[in-house]
């Protein structure tokens, strides 16, 4: 049985599928793969993709350690998948929180959260980056609380504008009228309302999230050596363009298939679920 | 790269007729005076690290003191193999341990025409002595009194010996006593007596220069115009030097040399660079304060795998804390790998699983992300688990001063073409107390007799402290790095200088 | 209307206030110290102690945030501690070649970016329409060093069609700019497509055709206008985000811009161009902000602020 909806919507299950692949590729790696990702090999420095000057041996080459590519690959993208995941998760539950609170709380709380919110929209997610990981350090934690600091803001605006239309619908006031206390009427009626908003802001946040890892990785703020990420091999292989084009271009083209899987997944949710969230920034 | 043809053709014996017989030609021709060969030209540079400022006093980059070299003259040079010749200063001794005499060369003029001479060497020495905001301040602190002797003639005198002077001052380019009226401006525009004039220069991009035709020496420049540009970016900065829109390019890396060898109009020059890779231990706290663990990590590193897979053969086993060509290079028993010997220092200490950090500077080095991965492997293998911390400098740095390190990933370039920069900063207490915590007052008293001018006398007292510390491991010595240059076929005269310096003055374009 | 407008001033206001405190927090919290970064590792401690006095960064905290206020209300942002020049100086050298690769990718953005949103909108569900996000969906997920280094690869050294780095003539503004805007042309692509599903899908669109108007009739005058709201919001944040972000693009290209600079001078602990940068960022992205929620009251005196 096929999940309503797909067939008129192919996209979404192309791109519920295409993420799913690498999904589960990533986390049967070590079935998918012999050779261990960490484990240079000198004497196997740069070997090129097969087809392409290399063997079968190493289907996508080998990176400047001797390590093997589609290995690192599949590894680096548990760690990728599962920082984006978190980020993601950690995002929506901090920026719905913020926003019911902003739009619930009274004029006050709201004038203030929307300007700290504005104040920090003002600093380049770099610096804030740096500086995050200045002090506490480049364990993953830390950066999956940087990726979510990027992201939370969205899903706080998005809550609040809908709260606040949703405030004036007449069987919200109703309810409070009757006596039902703040947290009823949040967790009953509101709430519920916010779940396709928040689903579709999330897939296609997901994939912002894979792609400023990578860019954290990219400036030394992410993912540490020797360990896999994408962000990283994309790192490594930056000085290794113009010589074996393999390091950087696996990675890359990793990180545009979920990007594509996951924004056809957000647009079908989005058509599935609520069409009125089409003109979101994203 | 064309196959060379091993059967000489008839072609090819007519043309050796023609080109032999328009040699004769060209050789009975009236020979153009040397000195007389006209200028004509641009070249332009790509340089991997910024330059800071204009002032050189208030800088210690090997960029900037490429780049001003073309600006300011110092009054001592400093030959590729690490020979000190005059600049302006003609002569220059040690009356005795504490006192320096110096002769100037008479007829230099500054880029505004007035006069080199005396002033201009007090006003400069007194300056970076006495404005401790400058960069350099701290190296000239020993200096005592610096007094003109005559209009070309100068006389410095130390606290204590100063036997490194004349090596320090090769980096220090000579300042008309005009700038000491309004340093802010004499900086937009500086005036100094070298090869070339300023014209432009935008923070972090590039400079602009122009000849000077009234350079002392003949012949110098060869070219009209020089620019340097800043392109920290290896791809970006390759890629400009096979697009042909730069001649020559610093700090290539050993993976690039063939794809620029591969390049029409590309070729690579590499030299033994005054560099050794070393990475410094934490002396004063567990675990590697124990000897025996420095003993155990030191055999446990293949340096001639690093060398040979990593570099690709662009690296130097060492043989001593100081490279080849320096005073106080000496041979000592070599650096060997032996994992059997490690595992057994560290049963025999009782050190099973002993975790070691590793902290890096944020793309400082070239390859050094790679080749700490490599050694983590192999430090593994001899159950050694190294952490690496790869982060942002100041970070690393302030980590390195606070102590929060055991190993940190590093390397010296002998500066100023002498070791006693290095030695008294890393090797006495109080020049490591923020640093690696290393004391040995035997060494540091070698040191204090090193600072003498006999050279004799400060070869045999490195030689005697170097077989001290590279018996204790105070350091992780891994190999001598190599500078390699890429170089567009039009210039003539180029030379690749082991301190990496890109020095232009008396290179030609085609 | 003018209330509002004095309101949002006085918020602006307010955000840029806290933006400075925050720069100034940040920097002086961040572990590393800007003597330690200029002297070289030779030096004594005492040189660090002494030249941290010379910066004035021994002073307590409150003060050398008041010194700073008062000296920017003089216009003056202080000395570069890298290049001990005035860091407004430093920061204003490179804002010509920022703005100059800020809106050459802008146009490009809104050049390229709106046509492929209305043709994929116009004719959706076709392959064209799959084409066309897919090129979309790569400009959007694309890294953007690997499409700078091999744009540079292709034509700057095989083809020497165009130069290779660096800011010497207006076609050095090309491959920088297009890398830049690959990201930016795809989101406006992508949104814009689906605005204007959204909106030709409307009772009015529907009237109008019903009517007998010209397809192109339909699609420039009526759906392009409604669309065109979201479309400039995204423009806006955008315009914000090159400023600031192009950092990694600046680097490839070695393009003298302001994103490296800062980058650069957050890891030197320049502080002075760091706060300067900020701040100057920060009251442009305000400004931009303040302009189109302005310019929303116009398209649409329906939209009302909370």
């Amino acid at each position: 049985m096929v999940p309503r909806g797909t067939r008129r919507h192919p996209a979404m299950a192309i791109g519920g599928c295409l993420l799913g692949l690498v999904v589960v590729a990533s986390l049967f790696a070590p079935a998918l793969t012999i050779y261990d990702p960490l484990k240079p090999s000198f004497s196997q420095r740069l070997v090129p993709p097969w087809g392409l000057g290399g063997t079968s041996a190493h289907l996508l080459g080998t990176d400047n350690l001797g390590r093997d590519i589609l290995s690192r690959l599949l590894y680096g993208g548990r760690i990728s998948l599962a920082l984006a995941m978190s980020a993601v998760a950690i995002a929506a539950l901090v920026g719905v929180v913020v926003g019911l609170v902003a739009s619930w709380g009274g004029a006050k709380s709201d004038a203030v959260i929307m300007r700290v919110a504005d104040v920090q929209l003002a600093f380049p997610v770099i610096m804030l980056a740096i500086a995050i990981v200045a002090v506490v350090g480049t364990n993953p934690l830390a950066l999956v609380g940087v990726l979510a600091l990027s992201g939370w803001v969205l899903y706080a605006r998005t809550i609040r504008a809908h709260v606040l239309t949703l405030k004036q619908l007449d069987y919200i006031e109703a309810a409070a009228t009757l006596g039902a206390s703040d947290a009823r009427v949040i967790l009953r009626h509101v709430l519920p309302n916010t779940v396709a908003p928040i689903l579709v802001i999330g897939s296609s946040q997901f994939a912002t999230m894979v792609l400023l890892e990578s860019g954290l990785s990219f400036l030394g703020m992410g993912i540490q050596a020797p360990r896999a990420s994408w962000g990283l091999m994309l790192a490594e292989g930056r000085d290794y363009l113009s010589n074996a084009w393999w390091l950087a271009t696996a990675p890359g083209l990793m990180i545009a298939l979920v990007v594509l899987g996951a924004n056809l997944l957000g647009d079908g949710l989005r058509d599935l679920l609520d069409p009125t969230l089409r003109n979101l920034e994203s | 790269m064309r196959e060379q043809d091993p059967r000489p053709t008839l072609i090819d014996r007519r043309r050796f007729i023609a080109t032999s017989g328009a040699a004769l030609v060209v050789a009975s021709a009236p020979r153009v005076a040397a000195g007389q060969a006209k200028r004509s030209g641009e070249i332009a540079a790509g340089l991997s690290e910024r330059m800071l400022t204009l002032d050189p006093a208030n800088h210690y980059s090997i960029s900037t003191t490429s780049v001003l070299r073309h600006l300011f003259d110092p009054l001592i040079d400093v030959t590729n193999d690490s020979k000190f010749v005059p600049a302006l200063a003609e002569t220059w001794r040690p009356v005795n341990a504490t006192t320096w005499r110096f002769t100037l060369r008479k007829g230099v003029t500054f880029h505004d025409g007035t006069p080199f001479n005396a002033d201009s060497v007090v006003f400069t020495l007194k300056r970076v002595r006495d404005n401790t905001k400058l960069i350099k301040s701290f190296v000239y602190q020993d200096l005592a009194e610096v007094e003109k002797d005559g209009d070309y003639g100068v006389v410095v005198t130390t606290k204590r010996p100063f036997g490194s002077l004349p090596s320090h001052l090769t980096m220090l380019g000579m300042l008309p006593p005009s700038a000491g009226k309004g340093e802010e401006a004499f900086f937009q525009k500086p005036i100094g007596t070298g090869p070339f004039r300023f014209v432009s220069w935008t923070h972090g991009d590039q400079i602009a220069l122009t000849a000077n035709p009234s350079y002392w020496k003949p012949g110098i420049p060869k070219v009209e115009k020089l620019t340097f540009r800043f392109i920290p970016e290896l791809s970006t900065r390759t890629a400009a030097l096979r697009a042909g829109e730069l001649q020559v390019i610093d700090r290539v890396t050993p993976d690039l040399v063939e794809t620029l060898k591969g390049t029409r109009g590309v070729k690579v020059v590499d030299v033994p660079a005054i560099e050794a890779q070393r990475w410094i231990f934490q002396l004063g706290k567990e675990p590697v304060k124990d000897q025996r663990l420095r003993q155990a990590i030191s055999l446990a590193i293949d340096r001639n795998v690093i060398i040979k897979e990593l570099l690709r053969g662009y690296g130097r086993p060492v043989d001593s804390p100081v490279p080849p060509g320096l005073i106080g290079h000496t041979t000592l028993p070599p650096k060997n790998y032996d994992p059997e010997k490690a595992r057994q220092i560290l049963k025999q200490a009782g050190m099973s699983n002993v975790s070691v950090d590793i902290v890096l500077m944020k793309d400082f080095y070239p390859k050094q992300l790679e080749i700490t991965q490599a050694v983590a492997a192999m430090l593994s293998d001899v159950g050694i688990k190294l952490n690496i911390k790869n982060l942002e400098i100041a970070t690393a740095r302030e980590q390195r001063t606070a102590g929060t390190y055991d190993l940190f990933f590093s390397g010296w370039a002998h500066m100023p073409h002498d070791p006693d920069w290095y030695f008294g900063q890393w090797f006495t207490k109080a020049g490591s107390e923020k640093l690696t915590r290393y004391s040995n007052p035997k060494v540091e008293q070698l040191i204090a007799e090193g600072r003498v001018p006999d050279p004799k006398v400060r070869q045999a007292k490195y030689e005697e402290l170097e077989r001290i510390v590279w018996d204790e491991e105070a350091e992780l010595w891994l190999y001598y790095t190599v500078a390699i240059y890429g170089v567009s076929e039009r210039l003539r005269n180029f030379e690749a200088r082991r301190d990496y310096y890109v020095l232009l003055s008396d290179v030609s374009i085609a | 209307m003018r209330t509002y407008v004095l309101r949002r001033l006085a918020q602006s206001a307010l955000t840029l206030l806290g933006v400075s405190v925050l720069v100034f927090v940040i920097l002086r919290v961040l572990p590393g110290d800007p003597a330690r970064m200029l002297l070289p590792d030779g030096a004594p401690e005492s040189a660090v102690a002494e030249l941290n006095r010379q910066l004035g960064l021994r002073e307590p905290f409150v003060v050398q945030y008041g010194l700073f206020l008062g000296s920017v209300a003089r216009g003056d942002f202080g000395q570069s501690f890298q290049y001990r020049a005035p860091a407004l100086r430093v920061v204003l050298e490179r804002l010509p070649a920022t703005v100059h690769l800020t809106l050459a990718a802008m146009l490009i953005t809104i050049a390229a970016g709106v046509p492929l949103g209305i043709f994929t909108a116009v004719r959706r569900g076709t392959r064209y329409d799959v084409a066309g996000t897919i090129v979309a969906v790569l400009g959007q997920s694309l890294p953007n060093f690997w499409l700078g280094i091999m744009l540079i690869l292709l034509f700057g050294v095989a083809l020497r069609w165009l130069p290779t780095s660096g800011f010497a003539s207006w076609t050095s503004l090309v491959l920088p700019a297009v890398t830049l805007a690959a990201f930016p042309t795809a989101l406006v692509a992508r949104l814009t497509r689906s605005s204007m599903l959204e909106i030709l899908n409307r009772d009015y669109i529907r009237t109008g055709r019903a009517k007998g108007l010209a397809e192109r009739s339909v699609v420039f005058r009526h759906a392009l206008r409604n669309a065109a709201i979201p479309v400039l919001t995204v423009i806006g944040l955008q315009i914000g985000a090159l400023l600031g972000g192009a950092v990694i693009t600046e680097s490839i290209f070695a393009w003298p811009g302001m994103g490296k600079l800062i980058v650069d001078a957050i890891f030197f602990r320049d502080f002075p161009v760091v706060q300067t940068v900020l701040i100057l960022s920060a009251t442009v992205f305000v400004v931009i902000n303040l302009a189109v929620d302005l310019l929303y009251t116009v398209i649409d005196p329906r939209i009302r602020y909370l």
